[in-house]
Formats: structure tokens, C-alpha cells, sequence
């Protein structure tokens, strides 16, 4: 699907920049070329240049195309966002169209059929789970306190191993916070039918809902209500990297305050942090970052998919927010992600690694052998001190998993 | 069944104790209630976990009993004698188990026949040494896991939605939040049919803790093994059945009724696994299938059939960023002037020719075509793009007033008049759908769909 034509104003001549269909570019991996000139430009403030690529990225985006036109498309806009120092702006109105666009229903199925088609969010669910389960084997009363981005749909296969393997059922106490208004919403729906899964699989169950936090940086111990003979796990699913950068540190300790057993920790393998004040350093990273996970969902999804393309434009958010909105105050959550090693220094402070079982490990295996080929499993190096395992895209880490107690 | 084998010829010495008429079928009782005239056997975790103690000297294969033994024997051109059935008589034979915390360790609860204890050691307090490639799901008893790899991955999980998986764990997630899980109208059936089948099932509808057992059976594939005929299997059954509207309930419940005579098995794919409740939500009736009450149908299934053709249309509604905030703002006209030139008419005649590649879209397309004059490019992009952008707002609106447009566009395309409606965007109170049905159809995921 080659979207680029041949009909450009031929500008070249006069910029010196090489136009895009030229022969050096016959691999046609334009996009990332023309975007780190741009951002180059941009840093440099260099104007009529910045003008110029803007203009040709234009031309050439497109979020129906291949990968290439996606990633230009999406990228583009944070760019101009930048480069008109709208990004807060821009950043609202996605949020306000994500809010009108997205129902329950369309939020339900493109959630499950991203989890049929990649195991992006589901290594991370049947790890986590493995390690709840063993952590809290023998428990009578468990609370889990979960602060993830895949709205529950972890616990169906936890209630229903609570349900079959163990002899004797545990209570379930799951609280879930929520702090962007769109899930809150969504929670509505949820709610319910967690409890009555729960009651169909014979699990004695209670369902809370934290919402009304604006960041996660507020939540505190007092407001989770855990008690005293609770089993405590703490699973945390693409939430630190919602927590303020200067703010993870005290968020770890308020999570040490609970006391858990277990603390089950994913997030996504990139380093948008550390370079948060270098422009093209971040830059770099985030469009790696994207160009893998636009790939990864090409590969993944058919052709024509629907949400495919409402996951590709959930994106857009992200890259607004990283590259165009530098830390204003009322952002909302945070998008900058770590990479395992680093969320692994600074949760050493409040935590001990664990390692996760060969059983969970054989369950991770089995369960990447049921998607398609170009996924794979990597075990922590033997003795490192990072005990996490990574799931790779083509050989490229793309999700971190690991489990902690304190 | 004892551990001695009836010589051949000999009659049968009916011991006392066992069931004197093997005609009437045995009602099944809870596991572990032995006869109270037994002879209780206490044996120790290693004879338990014992297997093929029975060596042959030639080959050296392995036995559990000492009767296969003697038979391959037999092979051998070896001697062999198959001991007889005493003749006095014996007493009937229970096992207890020896792990003091089991509840069948108590002989009151002991297991009638010696396979049935050594499997139950095995399975419950025994390590699960054998390990299933596909699934990583653990066994201690080799049989158990043999049985369990033949059956691994080739089964289906149906859905009361009608979706159908390969994969457990999607099936499990789907069922908790598909719209097809009925609870309410399930008891309210369940505590009616009780009656009717009291002796079959001990089954009941309460929420212990046992119920996770029997409830574990609702993800017990389409193609489970037919000679479970046991509660949890007829349970299923009533809990599928429940999901049904209530004005079929009496045919079901005759359904039931014959199957228990008949014995079939609830999973032989008869009438209750096929039929789905139309008065159920499709939440998902065909995983491919893509969602139609996004708005973006339309838009996507366009430009999709413009890349097979020309790659100029996909070009040109792309200006998203520039056509969202103020051109003005850019401070360089070439620029927004370009962005106006952006937005060719090309789309529409790539419309016309791509018709032919859809069903339903293509009809609703070609109205487009009839319906509108010319078709604002800045308004399509911008519906494909953002989704919920009010065109009318839109800067760089050429062409025909919006409001025209927008009306235009809410006739034509439901799936997205149906979204629009839902931010509260209406311009007009044209509601009335192009094919004139309602939008719950409409918006039926199998009814638009030309291009899946």
C-alpha cells in the first residue's frame, strides 16, 4: 500500500531538502526521516524549514494508510501542536472526542479484540495473575487493589481460577481506581457484570470503585479502606507511568503504606522520562516507541479493522502529551513512560524483587503460542538484578512485567 | 470392581454387599459412601503412587495389576496363571486415603475400588509431574494428561451470544462481559424446573462456595466427553437453557426432559447450545466482524477502496492538524493556502468506482452520490478524522452550507448519524434512517457490513 505519489511541488531545489519519493528513500521509511528533520528544525528553530516539512508530512499523512502515514500523521500533529504551542489545547479537544466517540460498547469490543489478536495487554494479565494467585495462596480474604488501563478484563480468568483450582474459595475484595472521566463511565457497565461473573462462578465477591481522583498522585492509603485481615495485592498495569514524574517515588512508599503481599507491576518498555528535557532525544524514543507498536498492530489486526484504527488513534493522546505539552499543571495524567530497569531502581527502594514461578512462566509460553508468530518471551539475564521478563515484538522488549513484595 | 480378576469359566460368586442386579443402573451417590459391611484398606502413600509394580523378567514392562501381567505373559510363551476368585466370600474391599487432612481419609468417607483411591492420591495431594505442551495445565496422573492432550486445542467454546472460540481464556473474558449473561432470568427458571428433576439434580442454584465447581463446568467445551452425563453437565444445561426467553421455556424444558430419557449429552449440539436469544444485546455475534456503530465505517471503507485505486485520494483528506486549529495561526499563507488545494474532489469519483466492491456500503454510497451536490471534502475529512469535529465549526468549509451537508450526511450514513446523535450534535430532526429501518438493526453488526 504505497500512498506516495509523485505529484509534489517541487520545492527541493530551493530548501535542499531532498523530496520524498528520491531514490535514496526506496525503502520507504520516509516517515521517520522527515519527522526527525522536522523536529531537528524545530529545535533548531529553524523557521521556513520547520514550515517546509510540515507542509510535505502533511501531504504524505494519512491515518488510513500503511504504517508510514500513520505514523506521520499522528507524529505531525504533535509536531504542529509544538510548533504552535497548542499541545494543551489539542491534547482537550482529543480528550473531549475520545469522551463523545468512545460508548461502552465500542470500548468492550475493541478491548477484547485487541486481547484476541496480540497478547499486548493479556502477558501482562496472565503473569500478574499467576503471581497473585501464588502469592496469596491459602488466604481467606483478598483485596485487590487494582490501578490498570484494561478495565477488568483480568478478572475473569483470575475469578475463575479462584473458582476451580483451589479447594477452598477465597473472598474477593476488588477495589479498581480510575481517574480519566472516560473509564469512569465505562466503570458503570462494569461494575455489574464483574458481580454477577463473580457470583456465576461461586466466588463470595465485593466490587469497589475508586473514582474522582484527578491524578493518581492523590490517592492515598486512607481513601483505599484496607483492613486489617485483608490479603493485600497491589497490581499495577500501565499506571506508574499516569504518576507524575517527580511524584513516583512518594507514590511507591503510600503502596509500601498498604502493606501488600504482592505487588504486580507492567508497564510498557520505553524511556520517555529520562529525556524529558531533550526535545529530539524524546522525540527519538517516542517515535521507536510508536513505529513498533503501529507495526505491531498492523501485523496483528486485518486489514480493515475498525479497532485497529480507534487504538491507532488512541495514540494520538500520548504523543500530544509527551512531545507537545511539557509538564503543564493541569494536565491531567502523565505519559511518560520507563523502561523496566528503571522503574526496577527506584521500586528497590520500597520493594524486594520476585521472580516468577515456572509454572507462571510455562503459562506465559503457552499462551504466546496461541497468537501469531513474531512474539516471544524473555527471561531475566541470571543474575541481573531486574527480575522482570520482557515480551518482545520482533525481537524488539515492548512490555515489562515483574512481581514485588515488600 | 476388586483386584482379582473373575477366572474364565468359573460362574459368578456374587459377594454380598455388591449391587446383586447389574441391570438396574446405580443411582450415583456422592463419592466416598461406602458400604458399611466393607472391609476398610488403609494403603500407604507409596503403593498408592505405585505404578506398573509388575515387572515382565523378558521385556520389562511395567503393570498395575498382576493379572495384565500374567495375560502379556502369555505373549512370552511364559508360564502364567491367573488367580481365581476365592471361593469363600469376600468382603467387599473400601480404600481410605492416607493424607490425614483429606476428607476421605476418614473410613467412613473411603473410595470403593483401588484405582479409584490411587487416582484420587495422585490428582489431589500427589506432585503433577506431567505438563500439557499447549496449555501448561498440570496433571499428576499420566492418564489424566494423555486424555487431556488429545482434546487440547482442537476444542470450541461457544458463547450464549453465539461467538465461538478456540481459546479458552478470550472465552472466559468475553463470557463476563458479553450482554448474554442473564443471571436474573436464570434463577427464576432455575427454581421452577428444580422440581421437575429432582432426582437427577443435585444441583442447586445457591451461592457457596461449591458452586464454583459446578459452575466451572458453563466453560466445558462444546465438544466435551459425552459420558459425563453428571449433575455438573445437566446443570449446564439448565443454566444455558435459563438464558432463553421466557416464552420458550416450555419447549426447553421438553427438551430436557428427552434428553434425560434418551441420555444424550447436553453437548451433542442440540437445539440449546444453537439457539441465541434475539432479545440479547449482539454484543459480538461474529468476532471479525467490525463495528458498525462507529462512525468511521464509511469513512474507512472509502478510503480503503481509494487505495486500490489512485494513491492522490488518500492524500487528500489528511489535514486534520491544520484544519483544526486556525490556519491563520501559521502565519505563512502558502500554507493555508495549500491547505484548502488539499482537498480535492477526487474522493468522489474513487466512490463511484469502488461501489462496486461493497454490498450494503455501496448502496448507501451511491446515495450519497444521488443525494448531494457537491460533497464538502474539508466535512469528510474531518468526520473521518475526528470523529465528532462539528463541521459546522469548521474554517475551512467550502462547497454547500454545512447544514445541508451535515443533513446530507445524516441521512445517508446511520452508523454515523446514530454517533452524532449521541453527542448531541443534531442539527435537524431528521431522524428517519435511509432503508427506513430502526436504528437497533441498523446498527446490528451483521446488517451493514460488505467489507469485513
Amino acid at each position: 500500500m504505497q500512498g506516495i505519489n509523485r505529484r509534489h511541488p517541487q520545492d527541493s531545489s530551493i530548501t535542499g531538502l531532498p523530496s520524498p519519493d528520491s531514490g535514496e528513500n526506496s525503502d520507504g521509511k520516509w516517515a521517520s526521516r522527515l519527522l526527525r528533520e522536522c523536529a531537528t528544525a524545530m529545535s533548531e528553530k529553524d523557521s521556513s524549514k520547520i514550515h517546509h516539512l510540515l507542509w510535505m508530512l502533511n501531504e504524505l499523512a494519512s491515518p488510513y494508510g500503511d504504517c508510514d502515514q500513520k505514523l506521520a500523521f499522528y507524529f505531525l500533529q504533535a509536531l504542529f501542536c509544538k510548533a504552535t504551542d497548542s499541545g494543551q489545547r489539542c491534547y482537550k479537544t482529543l480528550i473531549s472526542v475520545a469522551q463523545k466517540s468512545h460508548s461502552f460498547d465500542s470500548i468492550r469490543k475493541l478491548i477484547l479484540k485487541f486481547q484476541e489478536v496480540s497478547p499486548w495487554t493479556t502477558f501482562g494479565h496472565v503473569a500478574s495473575n499467576g503471581a497473585i494467585l501464588e502469592a496469596l495462596e491459602g488466604e481467606k480474604k483478598l483485596h485487590i487493589i487494582d490501578i490498570s488501563n484494561t478495565l477488568c478484563t483480568q478478572w475473569p480468568t483470575l475469578l475463575e481460577a479462584l473458582a476451580t483450582r483451589n479447594d477452598e474459595t477465597p473472598h474477593l475484595k476488588l477495589t479498581v481506581v480510575v481517574t480519566t472521566s472516560i473509564v469512569e463511565s465505562v466503570m458503570n457497565e462494569i461494575t455489574p457484570r464483574m458481580e454477577k461473573f463473580a457470583r456465576l462462578m461461586g466466588v463470595p465477591f465485593e466490587f469497589r470503585v475508586m473514582s474522582g481522583l484527578n491524578f493518581l498522585g492523590e490517592l492515598t492509603k486512607d481513601s483505599l479502606g484496607v483492613q486489617e485481615d485483608e490479603a493485600i495485592a497491589v497490581n499495577c498495569i500501565g499506571a506508574f507511568r499516569r504518576v507524575d514524574v517527580e511524584e513516583r517515588r512518594a507514590f511507591f512508599q503510600m503502596i509500601q503504606s498498604l502493606r501488600p503481599k504482592v505487588v504486580t507491576v507492567v508497564e510498557e518498555e520505553a524511556d520517555l522520562s529520562s529525556s524529558r528535557n531533550d526535545f529530539i532525544k524524546c522525540f527519538d524514543e517516542c517515535l521507536r516507541f510508536y513505529t513498533i507498536y503501529f507495526d505491531m498492530l498492523e501485523q496483528s489486526f486485518a486489514p480493515t479493522s475498525n479497532e485497529r484504527l480507534m487504538l491507532e488513534r488512541e495514540c494520538s493522546r500520548s504523543i500530544v502529551s509527551v512531545l507537545a505539552c511539557d509538564d503543564e499543571i493541569d494536565h491531567g495524567d502523565s505519559e511518560r513512560r520507563e523502561r523496566g530497569n528503571q522503574w526496577s531502581d527506584k521500586l528497590r527502594e520500597a520493594f524486594i524483587p520476585v521472580g516468577y514461578s515456572d509454572d507462571v512462566v510455562d503459562d506465559i509460553k503457552a499462551l504466546l503460542k496461541r497468537y501469531r508468530t513474531g512474539w516471544s518471551l524473555v527471561l531475566p539475564a541470571a543474575g541481573g538484578d531486574d527480575l522482570g521478563i520482557n515480551l518482545t515484538w520482533k525481537e524488539e522488549p515492548v512490555v515489562w512485567a515483574s512481581v514485588w513484595k515488600p | 470392581m476388586t483386584e482379582e480378576v473373575i477366572a474364565i469359566g468359573s460362574t459368578q460368586n456374587p459377594v454380598s454387599g455388591s449391587n446383586p442386579q447389574p441391570a438396574v443402573k446405580k443411582k450415583r451417590s456422592l463419592p466416598g459412601t461406602p458400604d458399611p459391611e466393607a472391609e476398610v484398606i488403609a494403603l500407604s502413600p507409596k503403593t498408592l503412587m505405585a505404578t506398573n509394580r509388575f515387572l515382565c523378567e523378558i521385556c520389562g514392562k511395567g503393570f498395575q495389576r498382576d493379572q495384565n501381567l500374567q495375560l502379556h505373559r502369555r505373549g512370552h510363551n511364559l508360564p502364567w496363571k491367573l488367580k481365581q476368585r476365592s471361593s469363600k466370600e469376600v468382603r467387599k474391599r473400601v480404600y481410605v486415603c492416607p493424607e490425614k487432612s483429606c476428607v476421605h481419609h476418614h473410613p467412613s468417607r473411603a473410595l470403593g475400588d483401588l484405582t479409584g483411591i490411587k487416582k484420587h492420591f495422585c490428582r489431589k495431594h500427589g506432585e503433577k509431574k506431567w505438563k500439557c505442551e499447549k496449555c501448561s495445565k498440570r496433571y499428576a496422573v499420566q492418564s489424566d494428561w494423555k486424555a487431556h492432550s488429545k482434546t487440547c486445542g482442537t476444542r470450541e467454546y461457544k458463547c450464549d451470544c453465539g461467538t465461538i472460540f478456540s481459546r479458552r481464556d478470550s472465552f472466559i473474558t468475553h463470557r463476563a462481559f458479553c450482554d448474554a449473561l442473564a443471571e436474573e432470568t436464570a434463577r427464576v427458571n432455575a427454581g421452577s424446573h428444580m422440581k421437575n428433576h429432582a432426582g437427577h439434580m443435585n444441583y442447586q442454584f445457591s451461592l457457596g462456595p461449591n458452586m464454583g465447581h459446578h459452575f466451572s463446568s458453563i466453560f466445558k467445551p462444546i465438544s466435551s466427553n459425552p459420558q459425563n452425563i453428571d449433575p455438573t453437565t445437566r446443570g449446564l444445561s439448565l443454566w444455558n437453557m435459563s438464558q432463553q426467553p421466557p416464552q420458550s421455556q416450555e419447549t426447553i424444558c421438553k427438551n430436557l426432559q428427552e434428553m434425560h430419557q434418551m441420555g444424550i449429552s447436553v453437548s451433542s449440539g442440540g437445539a440449546i447450545y444453537s439457539c441465541t436469544d434475539p432479545l440479547v444485546n449482539p454484543c459480538s455475534s461474529n468476532p471479525h466482524s467490525p463495528s458498525t456503530t462507529y462512525q468511521l465505517n464509511w469513512d474507512f471503507a472509502k478510503n480503503l477502496n481509494s487505495s486500490n485505486g489512485a494513491a492522490n485520494d488518500q492524500l487528500s483528506c489528511n489535514s486534520l492538524p491544520l484544519s483544526n486549529i486556525n490556519v491563520k495561526d501559521m502565519g505563512n499563507h502558502q500554507l493555508s493556502g495549500s491547505v484548502s488545494s488539499l482537498f480535492s474532489t477526487q474522493q468522489q469519483s474513487h466512490q463511484q468506482t469502488s461501489a462496486a466492491n461493497m454490498s450494503a456500503t455501496a448502496l448507501l454510497q451511491k446515495a450519497a452520490q444521488i443525494g448531494a451536490t457537491t460533497t464538502d471534502p474539508s466535512l469528510l475529512g474531518n468526520f473521518g478524522l475526528k470523529c465528532t469535529e462539528n463541521p459546522i465549526q469548521n474554517p475551512v468549509t467550502t462547497g454547500l452550507g454545512s447544514d445541508v451537508l451535515a443533513l446530507n450526511h445524516l441521512q445517508m450514513y446511520p452508523s454515523m448519524r446514530h454517533h452524532i446523535q449521541n453527542q448531541e450534535n443534531i442539527r435537524e430532526g431528521e431522524t428517519r434512517d435511509f432503508l427506513g429501518v430502526g436504528i437497533q438493526s441498523i446498527c446490528h453488526p451483521s446488517s451493514i457490513n460488505g467489507w469485513i
